[in-house]
């Protein structure tokens, strides 16, 4: 099994992502939850660290990770556990802070034992076409363009190291 | 839409429902020129989707390299601790 990401559209507000890990999914599952996993990981581009990272892994639970380029540059993500079932699945809800906040993107991660490792597949459903186009209306799209070019740019170099 | 429709064995009514979905979407814009509907890429609207998706997808390719790592250190811990 490669572990190779999969990344897909479906229909007009879901996208699909797979990924294969050669771990068991108690320990996928446990890296998605701790922490102080999360904060090894969870990093983006090359160059960013997530100097605060709340994850409270029970439904209700409150998420905050903050990321710093170390430059005086960062943002954070806010959102909510809804369900979890150890070690197979969580769903959460999750929004950007660009700093405007984005739209709640609902996600839900499943893990299942595949082999030795784990298949991971996770939903994400993503606001409607009218949010879709009122964040466009506010000009939110505009803080959207520049924070994606930032992290064009953030990212090229990285890959190049590759 | 009937210059649309022509390429595709759909109906014109499915072929209008196409066009509303990717009308809604933000991907093309329609205006009215007496009984025509002409409608138009909305270079925009694919530019951001496009490249949100493709930031997406460099971010959590990183993020799951790094998760490999890092899965790969804690399994040869345990296996450690177990022998």
């Amino acid at each position: 099994m490669t572990n190779k990401l999969s990344l897909r559209v479906e229909g007009e507000r879901h996208v699909i992502v797979t990924r294969y890990f050669r771990a068991p999914p108690e320990a996928v599952f446990r890296a998605h939850t701790d922490p102080a996993l999360v904060q090894q990981w969870m990093l983006g581009p090359e160059g960013w660290t997530m100097p605060v990272c709340i994850c409270e892994a029970r439904p209700g639970g409150k998420i905050r990770y903050e990321w710093s380029n170390g430059k005086g540059g960062g943002f954070h993500l806010t959102g909510e556990f809804v369900d979890l079932v150890a070690p197979s699945k969580i769903v959460h809800v999750e929004r950007m802070h660009l700093p405007e906040p984005t739209p709640d993107n609902h996600i839900e991660t499943r893990f299942e034992r595949d082999g030795a490792g784990t298949l991971m597949t996770m939903r994400m459903t993503l606001p409607d076409a009218e949010t879709r186009k009122r964040m466009l209306a506010t000009g939110m799209e505009h803080g959207m363009e520049a924070s994606y070019v930032r992290l064009d740019r953030l990212a090229v170099p990285g890959t190049a190291r590759r | 839409m009937l210059e649309l429709a022509k390429p595709f064995r759909m109906s014109q009514p499915a072929i209008s429902q196409h066009l509303k979905v990717l009308e809604r979407a933000g991907l093309i814009t329609r205006r009215v020129d007496g009984a025509r509907r002409p409608c138009r890429l909305a270079p925009a609207g694919i530019d951001s989707v496009d490249r949100w998706l493709r930031v997406l997808r460099r971010a959590l390719s990183r993020n799951y390299e790094r998760l490999d790592e890092l899965l790969a250190k804690t399994a040869a811990i345990r296996n450690q601790e177990e022998s």
